[in-house]
């Protein structure tokens, strides 16, 4: 027997579209809800509307899914919103009855829901979480900085639990030295982390006010908020726990009152870290109640004794940590950029910010104001990060940058010459970590220099192989191409040419800094065009593949797009090359002109 | 009890009369019973004192078991027999929403006494702790490719080189520009105003009059067509046998010919057959690089802007790029976005989760 027969009534649909689809207002009268509960209920269960094929009832209506109608009516929330809605109505004739008694005593009791079930059945695993953060963590960035208004709806309360989540978040990240990437640009600021191996962007708003436009709905907003509020309260404890500490941090109230959260949160941290190490013994001798309210009053007085600029202390940490978590490279490579770095920030410069991404990367940082870890006098700052056109006092033994340094640093990760970003100096452009400069085929100049830095850095510790042996390598890994996979050799032979390409460029500066030729840009781009005509007689090798030949007609018809793709995005490096070729024959032609009338 | 004698407490014998020597007797008295009735209690073991009674006594066991035994026959006639199996008063259902039933009745169970452990933050690990719950779950579809998080082109950098500066303000103007085209280009929209004077109530009679004339004028050219019919005689002229004749004669001769003709021209395709051929496959594959060309379109077209989803159209907000006298360099002079909810609001109606709204679509025009 298969399916039950049911009636049907004669008007219906038992299949395609119009069985399928529902409008909005059908899927309000399926669930017997208001239209607010409605748009509350689909964002909180993660229904969103659809575009069906045959649009039955017009084109003008938004459309659900009826299996997503049945997701949301057999969910415990809905019956809760229809209880949370019959208690709202006692509240109200209370109050239009002028019992003003009975309207306080039956708010105080109304009924709440919570979301902790549909986050679990929305994300089976904590990685499926992870992976769903980029908007939850842009969204209370967001609201972290918005102000509250009542007109709107937006109360004190969740800004401040918004600014909690957020803080927290930074904390972990910052303490496991997880942050990858991040570009300034005029919307905020970009961070990129890699928690788990998932790839977590987000964006924060720069220090300054925030405008609410008429045209955004609010209530569509607190709504995502809410349920986002939930969410990264639950990754936030799942991650705290993962490296044994507390979640609901407990933070020293007067850094609190300081705004200084993050700084509190690290030394949380830090705290927790001495508290675990000698939990232990106090865990031998006994584990009554009272041992353990002496435990967390110790861990109290330790968070307010620890003396944050002592640097053996850190070492000490760094240590702990690197003995309980097993690192990658790259986090290790992170961990190890700002080390033995003291960094200073003055008044003007974005510090929530910096004071997120400086410890990082591994470095000591501190601002200037009351509960700052060491003041402006300290002798052992290397770096003091200014932002004006003139600086007043100086001390020698540091050096004084403009904030971009830090951010570059971080996206080439070597510590860059800081003489380009000195006070009062047109800092270089700052380039967005997050192009991928070889797949659209233009390299920025700055690009260039950064490249070049850091194969010297690299240089450094690893000797370069001569050129002539690389170049009979190169001929034997041809012949050797027809045997292996064509696509792995085609990478290869990538890789060796930039690494040839690479080492061009450091031999010519070491010619120019013999010679004392100054135009590198020239060198440079004869150079990648020397590499843009080897590059194509191997693709056009591939483009002989007899897979090809295999492809199905889709596959090759796709294959064709990518190949157009490919072709469009050349075309307008071309461009931009001419762009700036007529750029710089103007500027010669100028400065030949102003020769020419000095003259 | 008399009165006790007064007696002098002087000497050494009032003295002795007036301690009590009692305990000494007592024990005397107690150790002389001792050692005539087989040694003191106190020193003996406990076994030689006490000892289970295994005797049954069987009478009493099988009262109360009797009594227990005895069932009630109302009781009696209540129990279920066992031979007799029960009447369904329905089909039962299937077994998944016991089992359903059962799986909910245990969450609940679990939950509670996790809440009353943790109850300060209210937070309770639901991945566990190896990241993944054990309850089985819907997930929910990913419905955009677009990702949450858009991340700016290199040009919206606060201090990008002048190429890809360069770029980004192009973009900005090219969408800039287009939309003063469509507006220049569309449809004159209907003027709310019109030109010219008010017309007077007696003026307006005349109008209506001028147009009732014409109306007249086509039904009298009308009525006059139908009387020229009218009048035209009814003649038929009679089919004669040689006419009938002739006519088949001349229809036969036309069948013939088409069909020499289409012999002609069959022969002629069949001459030419590999043209056809070629012509018909040069079709389909216009039809297929059609298709191709419609299927990549709608996916470039996703991945800007989202399907229609409701009654307004999705309009994508500016890009936000620093104008050319704007580039300071210098973070602290900075002129940052500060709509960055609308940001959010436009993101999330370009991922589809919500239908957009008029509101938002009205703004970025004006």
């Amino acid at each position: 027997m298969g399916k039950p027969k049911h009636y049907r009534p004669p008007g219906k649909k038992k299949e395609g579209n119009a069985a399928r689809y529902v409008t909005r207002s059908q899927a309000i009268k399926i669930l017997q809800v208001s239209l607010s509960d409605f748009r509350k209920l689909c964002i909180h269960k993660g229904v969103f509307p659809r575009e069906p094929k045959k649009k039955v009832k017009g084109n003008h209506h938004t459309y659900y899914h009826l299996k997503d109608v049945m997701y949301i009516l057999h969910d415990p929330l809905l019956e809760k919103f229809r209880e949370i809605r019959a208690y709202q109505r006692k509240i109200k004739k209370a109050k239009a009855k002028k019992n003003d008694e009975l309207a306080k005593l039956l708010l105080s009791r109304a009924p709440s829901y919570r979301l902790d079930m549909v986050i679990r059945d929305r994300y089976p695993t904590f990685i499926d979480a992870l992976r769903d953060l980029d908007d939850p963590l842009t969204m209370v960035h967001l609201f972290a900085m918005l102000p509250a208004i009542d007109r709107l709806k937006i109360e004190v309360k969740r800004i401040h639990n918004c600014r909690r989540l957020c803080h927290e978040w930074q904390a972990y990240i910052s303490r496991t030295h997880k942050l990858r990437k991040v570009f300034v640009a005029v919307k905020g600021i970009y961070y990129q982390a890699e928690v788990d191996g998932q790839k977590i962007t987000w964006l924060a708003p720069h220090a300054r006010q925030q405008v609410l436009t008429d045209d955004v709905d609010f209530n569509v907003m607190l709504t995502f908020l809410e349920f986002y509020e939930a969410l990264l309260g639950f990754v936030n404890f799942q991650l705290y726990h993962s490296i044994n500490v507390k979640y609901p941090p407990i933070l020293d109230p007067r850094l609190e009152a300081l705004a200084a959260d993050l700084y509190a949160l690290s030394r949380y941290f830090d705290a927790n870290h001495r508290a675990a190490i000698q939990e232990p013994q106090v865990a031998g001798s006994s584990r009554s109640e009272q041992e353990q309210e002496e435990s967390d009053l110790r861990l109290a007085q330790l968070q307010h004794q620890l003396p944050a600029n002592e640097p053996g202390a850190l070492m000490h940490l760094v240590q702990d940590a690197s003995s309980e978590i097993e690192e990658d490279e790259t986090t290790r490579n992170c961990k190890n950029l700002f080390q033995n770095k003291k960094i200073f920030l003055s008044r003007e410069v974005p510090r929530e910010s910096l004071l997120f991404v400086i410890p990082a990367f591994g470095g000591i940082v501190s601002w200037e104001g009351d509960g700052a870890p060491f003041a402006e006098s300290d002798d052992s700052i290397t770096h003091q990060i200014v932002d004006r056109p003139t600086q007043g006092h100086v001390y020698l033994s540091r050096e004084y940058v403009q904030p971009q340094w830090v951010y570059d640093c971080i996206n080439a990760r070597i510590i860059l010459p800081t003489e380009p970003y000195m006070v009062g100096r047109d800092p270089p452009p700052h380039l967005s970590p997050f192009v991928d400069d070889e797949a659209e085929g233009y390299v920025p100049d700055y690009a260039k220099t950064i490249r070049q830095l850091q194969a010297a850095a690299k240089s450094d510790i690893q000797p370069l192989p001569g050129t002539g042996n690389d170049e009979l390598d190169n001929s034997q890994n041809m012949l050797a191409e027809g045997f292996i996979n064509r696509t792995e050799a085609m990478e290869a032979a990538e890789k060796k040419q930039e690494m040839m390409f690479l080492e061009k460029q450091y031999h010519n500066e070491l010619k120019m800094e013999l010679q004392g030729v100054s135009s590198i840009n020239k060198l440079n781009s004869e150079d990648t065009e020397s590499k843009e005509q080897s590059l194509p007689d191997v693709e056009e090798q591939s483009a002989e593949d007899p897979s090809r030949l295999m492809m199905s007609r889709k596959k090759r018809g796709l294959y064709k797009a990518i190949e157009m793709g490919k072709q469009q995005k050349k075309e307008r490096v071309e461009k931009l090359k001419e762009r700036k070729r007529n750029i710089e024959a103007a500027q010669k032609s100028e400065k030949k002109h102003k020769k020419a009338q000095v003259s | 009890m008399g009165k006790k004698s007064k007696t002098s407490r002087k000497g050494k014998k009032a003295w002795r009369a007036n301690i009590s020597t009692e305990d000494i007797h007592d024990f005397f008295e107690k150790s002389t019973k001792d050692a005539l009735s087989g040694g003191s209690l106190t020193s003996a073991p406990t076994e030689s004192l006490f000892f289970i009674d295994k005797s049954q006594d069987l009478s009493v066991k099988k009262k109360i078991e009797k009594k227990r035994e005895k069932v009630l026959r109302v009781d009696s006639m209540l129990k279920k027999n066992p031979f007799v199996e029960a009447v369904p008063s329905s089909k039962q259902k299937s077994s998944k929403k016991k089992k359903k039933e059962a799986l909910n009745a245990k969450d609940v169970v679990q939950d509670v006494p996790k809440d009353e452990t943790v109850p300060d933050s209210g937070m309770v690990p639901i991945w566990g702790d190896g990241g993944q719950h054990s309850g089985k779950a819907r997930q929910v579809s990913k419905q955009s490719i677009i990702p949450a998080v858009e991340v700016e082109p290199p040009g919206c950098s606060y201090n990008p080189t002048f190429d890809s500066h360069q770029d980004s303000l192009a973009q900005a103007v090219a969408e800039e520009m287009q939309k003063a085209y469509k507006i220049e280009l569309g449809p004159q929209p209907v003027p709310l105003t019109v030109m010219g004077e008010v017309v007077d109530e007696d003026d307006k009679y005349f109008i209506e009059a001028d147009d009732g004339n014409d109306d007249q004028m086509d039904e009298e050219n009308l009525s006059e067509d139908d009387k020229a019919t009218e009048k035209r005689p009814l003649k038929t002229k009679r089919v004669t046998r040689v006419e009938l004749n002739k006519r088949a004669r001349r229809k036969e001769q036309q069948k013939k010919e088409a069909e020499a003709k289409k012999a002609v021209e069959f022969s002629k395709d069949i001459d030419n057959l590999p043209d056809i051929l070629q012509e018909i496959a040069k079709e389909d594959e216009e039809k297929q690089k059609r298709h191709l060309r419609k299927a990549i379109a709608k996916q470039e077209r996703l991945k800007a802007c989202p399907p229609r989803l409701g009654k307004y159209k999705f309009q994508p907000a500016p890009p936000q790029v620093l104008l050319s006298e704007e580039l300071t360099g210098s973070l602290r002079k900075l002129k940052g976005c500060a709509t960055l909810a609308r940001d959010r609001f436009k993101s999330l109606e370009k991922r589809g989760l919500i239908p957009p709204s008029a509101k938002s679509g009205r703004s970025v025009e004006s």
